[in-house]
């Protein structure tokens, strides 16, 4: 890696775990210090939006070939989207606390991951794998706001938490604000598919073809499915809802970064 | 009337939605583990979920008040029905072509639905030749593989297709692929002095099978099979820098038939048992893959109208009934009391600002 590379992306690492580590001490503490934590998470935004900048431009390709690169984009867009909504919804800034350990763990692996650039097959030669990767961002970043949520429904039950949230709206109301992020999340699910196959129908010659990588990404739309549907039909608990968020949020995270290493369909790239 | 209106109402039950919506994502995950991709598992629950929600779309109250739930709906059952017409009349091949050699309609693997009806015959085009890319480590890149053909006025066309560009032609799309190779092209005398004919081999993909350069081959017309293996005399594809797929130039032909041994150079010939048998030179050959589904458009269509339709039923949902959070008060804060809203009436749980900021 190109050493402006590297400072600016131990910045953004530097940036995101002090932004992270005040949330958790501020809810832990009963006192959020929610413009530090702002400022802090959007430093570590800019940094990382220069380093990924400085990689696509020295190697001509964007960060979606190699693990590191799609733990790198996808820690990129997470935080893209959550800091939105910080803004935008102050109600879901505590949810930072149950957030920003998800964004950790993701950077443990991506810095253990090989940095090394990897080699663009001509399938990904095509706009339809930004729209592709753009849709399949905002939806996981949907679903990571709502299982901010649900975290909190989850982690009110427990008795040393339960004060931390007391004065968060009731969990019937975050709940419904979760599904809400939920019906987002279909919405660009449903277009990561339909790009998807538009891309795979030019790239393999056929729209949808049973590889890993698609049959997981159908199941967690089952999934979703079924959550909202559920959540109308038989008008569950918040806890109940929140299991199920939590459920598919699993689900679509072990499809985005599991199914890679069980894989050696072409949708990983292997030619 | 009655009753079947009322087995139509249990039909459509949103329990058995859930029901069938986890059946059929067990059945997927069956399917994906089985090697046979298409398989009951999927079939028989895809089935049930499209008459529950053919028959929610014709007795649900529901869709009648959200029209973009509705169009969503209607847009899956089409989607699925699609889906099921696709299956019965796709058709998907592979075929090779020698460069400067025409198609002309006849692959040489297929599968395919039990209802296709295309009018693969008709197809014919020429491949004019391809040069694909190479990136340092045999690391294949673009290919830019030029075709011709004659519309029905007899109008020449040419088009460069590649991996991800194909050739369409009365519905059928070919593709270009990693598979291609070397090709000798013979000139074949028959001794009974009948016509001459031009053919050629093909030799088994390459790099793929860099060292396997050999196929067996029987000249037109005759019954004698002959053994022909091309050796290579320099680096087609330098593995240390950027190149491009060529025939090579130096290099010469090996040729085996009954107990002779024969090498040949481009323009040398060999004199055998039923003609006589010329070396013109070295081509090349693309494998294509063809695939034919009349529905991909329609599918796109639908879905595209699902998802506006998803879209317009979230954003009246929403716009109709914003979020508001609610809250409850703790007992900490009861006992302080200053912190409550002072707007909302005594009893209520509802305020309409966020107390965003804790503590
Ligand atoms: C299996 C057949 C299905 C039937 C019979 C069905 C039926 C229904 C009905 C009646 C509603 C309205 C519920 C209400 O508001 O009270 C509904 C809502 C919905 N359905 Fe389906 N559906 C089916 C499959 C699906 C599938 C496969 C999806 C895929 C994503 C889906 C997504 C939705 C969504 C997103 C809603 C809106 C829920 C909300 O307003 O939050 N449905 N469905």
């Amino acid at each position: 890696m190109e050493l402006w590379e590297v400072v600016l992306l131990w910045g953004a690492v530097l940036g995101y775990v002090l932004g992270g580590a005040t949330a958790i001490t501020g809810v832990v503490l009963k006192r959020l210090p929610e413009r530090s934590v702002l400022a802090l998470l959007a430093l570590g935004l800019a940094l990382h939006t220069a380093s990924l900048a400085v990689r696509w431009v020295r190697l001509g390709n964007g960060p979606y070939l190699t693990m590191f690169e799609i733990l790198s984009s996808n820690i990129w867009s997470f935080m893209l989207v959550f800091l939105i909504v910080y803004w935008r919804y102050p109600v879901v800034r505590p949810a930072s606390a149950i957030v920003m350990p998800v964004i950790f763990t993701m950077m443990g692996w991506m810095k253990l991951s090989d940095n090394h650039p990897g080699h663009l097959p001509s399938q990904y030669d095509t706009t339809w794998l930004f729209i592709h990767i753009g849709f399949a961002k905002l939806f996981s970043g949907m679903l990571l706001v709502a299982v901010g949520l649900a975290g909190i429904i989850l982690l009110r039950h427990l008795q040393p938490a339960r004060e931390r949230f007391a004065r968060l709206p009731v969990s019937d109301s975050l709940a419904e604000l979760a599904y809400r992020f939920m019906a987002v999340a279909l919405i660009f699910h449903s277009l990561m598919l339909v790009a998807g196959a538009i891309w795979a129908q030019d790239a393999w010659g056929r729209y949808w073809g049973w590889d890993p990588l698609e049959t997981w990404s159908f199941i967690t739309w089952l999934l979703l499915a079924f959550a909202l549907h559920l959540r109308v039909t038989l008008k569950p608990s918040p806890q109940t809802s929140a299991v199920l968020v939590v459920g598919v949020f699993v689900l679509a995270f072990l499809t985005f970064f599991g199914v890679p290493f069980v894989s050696v369909s072409p949708h990983k790239g292997m030619m | 009337m009655g009753l079947l209106w009322q087995g139509i109402h249990r039909l459509a039950s949103l329990r058995l939605t859930l029901v069938l919506l986890l059946l059929l994502a067990l059945g997927v995950w069956l399917a994906l583990r089985s090697e046979l991709r298409t398989t009951w598992t999927l079939v028989v629950p895809l089935a049930l979920v499209a008459i529950n929600l053919a028959a929610s779309l014709l007795v649900s109250p529901v869709f009648r008040r959200h029209p973009g739930l509705l169009v969503f709906h209607l847009a899956l059952l089409t989607i699925l029905l699609l889906v099921t017409a696709g299956r019965l009349t796709y058709l998907n091949g592979h075929v090779d072509v020698a460069t400067g050699q025409a198609f002309e309609g006849r692959l040489t693997v297929q599968d395919g639905g039990s209802w296709h009806a295309g009018d693969l015959a008709s197809v014919s085009f020429v491949n004019e030749g391809f040069i694909i890319d190479y990136s340092p480590g045999q690391r294949r890149d673009r290919t830019h593989n030029r075709v011709s053909w004659h519309d029905a006025s007899g109008e020449r066309h040419t088009m460069v297709i590649g991996d991800n560009t194909p050739l369409v032609r009365e519905g059928y799309r070919f593709y270009t692929t990693h598979n291609k190779g070397f090709a000798p092209i013979f000139i074949w005398e028959p001794a009974d002095g009948s016509r001459p004919q031009r053919g050629s081999v093909h030799l088994p993909s390459y790099p793929l099978n860099d060292y396997r350069q050999a196929a067996e081959w029987t000249p037109p017309g005759a019954e004698q099979a002959l053994w022909v293996m091309l050796e290579i005399e320099e680096e087609v594809l330098p593995a240390d820098q950027v190149a491009h797929f060529r025939a090579p130039e130096a290099h010469h032909l090996l040729l085996r038939f009954d107990n002779n041994r024969q090498i040949l150079r481009p323009g040398d010939g060999v004199e055998m048992a039923e003609g006589y048998l010329t070396y013109m030179g070295l081509t090349t050959w693309m494998g294509y893959r063809v695939y034919y589904d009349w529905t991909i458009h329609w599918l796109f269509a639908a879905a595209a109208l699902g998802v506006a339709g998803l879209g317009w039923h979230y954003w009246a949902k929403y716009n109709r009934r914003p979020w508001r959070p609610r809250y409850v008060e703790s007992e900490a804060l009861r006992h302080r009391g200053a912190q409550t809203d002072a707007n909302v009436p005594a009893g209520d749980d509802t305020r309409a600002s966020l107390p965003s900021r804790q503590g």
